[in-house]
């Protein structure tokens, strides 16, 4: 997989995140600020509900009925939050893996490749496939392959389009104690090989990647109300 | 052991609900195929002079009208699913869905009739016109307004099947994440919906589909009313040699029943075929991610939608005036005077109101509860075979199955009267009612099921306090859907119950032919009021639990 030429930051300044309306507005967060350099993953800790996943819709752009974001995002300097999700060019790995179920592995992975030749494209999508491990099961519905397997595929699909920096969404969750450290290795590697902005959101203490860049979510909370 | 046992059971029961319907079915068909045999019936109907003509006027007006539709719905689809408006648009089909063909085909008429309403809002100030112009606008030469009214009518069909499927407990939530996970890989929102969600969805549309496209080929009572006269489509010649009092005639009418399903079976090869190629190129692989078209809250899509609410307000509107106007000259925009006379003939045959209530209430409840315990019950493998033949009404032109169930009819002495009348509406409920209920139901939470067993609850409290409570809207709005099917019954109500059974479709379409407009409007908006009511019900009935509480701030 080709390195990015330029190392990208991910700039984010969130001046008020709140859900509902009126009498009903519940403020999630206030006055934070992230840097995310090239290469290093930021773990946001936080119990189930507290607002972090509503944290990275903001970051992405995503519709979540009710989320009213005051937020700036900066990607190498360059404001994104103008812009629909589709051209911010942010990574989001999900809880589930969300393979299409009517495409094959590979065309999964080759609906993500940028667009350029039918043969380059493919060629990229392949890579992956060997990269995985995965070049025989190419033509295979995802839905039968294992969830360690599909989460594997997902994480390929999400860095194939290029993203300039990538949001993970607890997505080690959903997995098992020991497919769980596996997969944490292989997205961790990635990352850093890419030299991804990367912010992790997760409850689980286990899923930190970097103890020197842990924010807890709750005490950010409270630090502001 | 228990299990096995379990499983006998629900095999035994299963049987016992599909045996017979599964029968009835069978006979009706048993009793029109020695019609395929008469050869001089074939040989008379190759000779009627115009066949040609009609066969291609049944084509066009089928195969165009399904076209629009499907891609009317899909295109609404693409610019709706997802926005804010989607959920406002899928609380307004009702309403439209109660609407039936014949009601709606009567509405569109007086619209725009040389007399109608879009005529008269533009003259004389505009056109000039003091009399009505010569031109037929409603029965054209063209089947234009018969295309029209189909297209208008099956869009909300096709979008509420399509809700039924996005609203599903498993599927709908999921597509909607991949819809986003589609976006964040750069893909803008419509071609995300285009290449991830459409492929899905519209593959589990197909029945609803199909039902448009044999309705279009096959229907009988709107075509009476917005279709074009000559040359007819086959469907109303078929009927009209049905009607005939000549024996060789009506079969020569079973004989063009038979000719029609061979059109039908050949159109929906030809669509099924054709969806699957589009639906391979659409998926191309080039990887362009296209554009997004800046958020407008008023952009194309919902500005169609909001015409076509309109187009339904529009005719709900002149059926109503239609049915109190007295004198009414031309370029008027209002009646100059009012008459309730209509009305009083309406109410003076309060017998057919009670009756398609009747009908339809004991169908729809029939129907529902048949449903229900046959998706508890019966074995996957089951269903998909029954389902099949349970189908068959949907894509057999009516004026076939009905001459099949009418002669069951004259064989347990059952013509002309209720139970007789209630059997074939029941045929015809049922496969709508599958359609309504399976998303929802099918798409259930089973491990609901699990929790309960292991909080020691029997099957029936499982059922009465968890299952059906959480299910409650799907379970009404089916039972909603499967009478306002019951009332837009033409056919089946007026050749098996013999002109004895009079509903207010049968007094519609009938009336419609001759000049007393305003009481062929007073009917038609009777024949929209009543499923309408039951859609509103079905909505109170069925609303969510109304919390009090409000969401705790947290401090």
């Amino acid at each position: 997989m080709d390195n990015n030429t330029k190392l990208q930051v991910m700039k984010i300044e969130v001046k008020q995140l709140s859900v509902g309306t009126g009498s009903e507005q519940r403020i999630l967060l206030r006055s934070f600020e992230l840097n995310c350099e090239p290469g290093s993953i930021t773990t946001l800790m936080g119990p189930s509900g507290c607002g972090k996943s509503s944290l990275l819709s903001a970051i992405a752009g995503l519709p979540v009925a009710g989320l009213e974001a005051d937020i700036k995002v900066a990607l190498t300097g360059q404001r994104v939050d103008h812009l629909p999700t589709s051209q911010r060019r942010i990574g989001l790995l999900f809880q589930d893996d969300l393979l299409f179920a009517h495409m094959s592995l590979r065309e999964n992975l080759l609906f993500a490749v940028p667009p350029g030749s039918k043969a380059a494209r493919l060629q990229q999508a392949d890579a992956a496939l060997i990269e995985l491990g995965f070049h025989e099961m190419a033509h295979r519905n995802p839905l039968t392959l294992s969830g360690g397997q599909r989460a594997r595929v997902s994480l390929m699909r999400t860095l194939l389009a290029k993203p300039q920096a990538l949001l993970l969404d607890e997505p080690f969750s959903k997995l098992d104690v020991a497919l769980r450290e596996q997969f944490r290795h292989f997205v961790f590697d990635h990352v850093r090989r890419l030299q991804l902005p990367t912010l992790l959101v997760t409850h689980d203490a286990a899923d930190i990647a970097d103890h020197s860049r842990v924010i807890d979510f709750e005490t950010l909370n409270t630090a502001n109300a | 052991m228990h299990t096995s046992l379990g499983h006998f059971k629900s095999r035994v029961a299963s049987a016992l609900l599909a045996a017979p319907i599964a029968l009835l079915l069978i006979a009706a068909v048993a009793y029109i195929t020695p019609a395929i045999g008469h050869l001089h019936a074939w040989a008379a109907l190759l000779n009627v002079p115009g066949l040609p003509k009609a066969v291609g006027m049944t084509l066009w007006t089928g195969l165009a009208s399904t076209f629009l539709a499907w891609w009317l719905t899909a295109w609404l689809l693409s610019q709706a699913f997802g926005r804010r408006w989607w959920s406002a648009l899928v609380r307004s089909l009702p309403a439209m869905l109660a609407t039936p063909h014949a009601a709606f085909a009567v509405g569109l008429v007086f619209l725009i009739a040389p007399s109608g309403w879009i005529l008269r809002a533009f003259s004389p100030w505009l056109t000039g016109l003091e009399q009505p112009p010569q031109l037929a606008t409603s029965q054209d030469a063209y089947g234009l307004g018969l295309v029209a009214m189909l297209v208008f009518k099956e869009v909300p069909f096709l979008l509420w099947a399509a809700a039924t499927q996005l609203q599903r407990d498993d599927t709908g939530a999921r597509w909607q994440r991949e819809l986003l996970a589609a976006q964040t890989l750069g893909y803008s929102r419509t071609r995300a919906f285009w290449q991830v969600l459409w492929p899905q969805l519209s593959s589990r549309l197909a029945w609803p589909l199909l039902a448009v496209l044999a309705y279009g080929l096959t229907v009988v009572d709107a075509a009476l009313i917005a279709g074009p006269g000559s040359p007819a489509t086959l469907s109303v010649r078929a009927w009209q040699w049905l009607q005939d009092s000549d024996e060789a005639t009506n079969t020569i009418g079973a004989v063009a029943g038979w000719l029609l399903t061979g059109i039908v079976a050949g159109a929906a090869a030809l669509i099924l075929l054709l969806g699957n190629l589009a639906s391979r190129a659409r998926l191309g692989w080039s990887g362009q991610r296209g554009n997004d078209a800046p958020v407008r809250s008023w952009h194309s899509g919902r500005i169609a939608w909001g015409a076509v609410m309109m187009l339904y307000v529009a005719v709900l509107l002149s059926l109503a005036a239609g049915s109190v106007s007295g004198v009414w000259p031309f370029p008027a925009l209002l009646p100059a005077s009012l008459s309730w006379e209509a009305w009083a003939t309406v109410l003076k045959s309060s017998s057919s109101v009670w009756m398609t209530i009747s009908l339809a209430a004991s169908s729809s409840c029939i129907a529902l509860i048949w449903a229900v315990a046959w998706l508890e019950l019966a074995p996957t493998n089951w269903d998909k075979h029954l389902r099949k033949l349970l189908y068959l009404p949907l894509l057999l032109p009516g004026v076939l199955w009905v001459v099949g169930i009418h002669r069951l009819a004259l064989a347990g002495g059952l013509t002309g009267a209720w139970l007789g009348v209630l059997l074939a509406h029941l045929l015809a409920v049922l496969p709508y009612t599958l359609i309504a209920l399976s998303p929802g139901y099918q798409g259930f939470d089973q491990r609901y099921a699990h929790i309960s067993s292991t909080l020691g609850k029997s099957r029936w409290t499982y059922l009465i306090r968890v299952k059906w409570p959480l299910l409650r809207t799907s379970l009404w709005s089916t039972a909603a859907v499967g009478f306002a099917v019951s009332v837009a019954q033409f056919l089946p109500t007026l050749y098996i119950g013999e002109g004895r059974i009079v509903t207010v479709t049968t007094e519609a379409v009938t009336l419609s032919s001759g000049g007393q407009r305003s009481l062929v409007a007073a009917f038609a908006w009777a024949q929209w009021l009543l499923p309408a009511i039951a859609f509103a019900l079905a909505a109170w009935l069925g609303r969510p639990r109304q919390w009090t509480t409000t969401l705790n701030s947290k401090s």
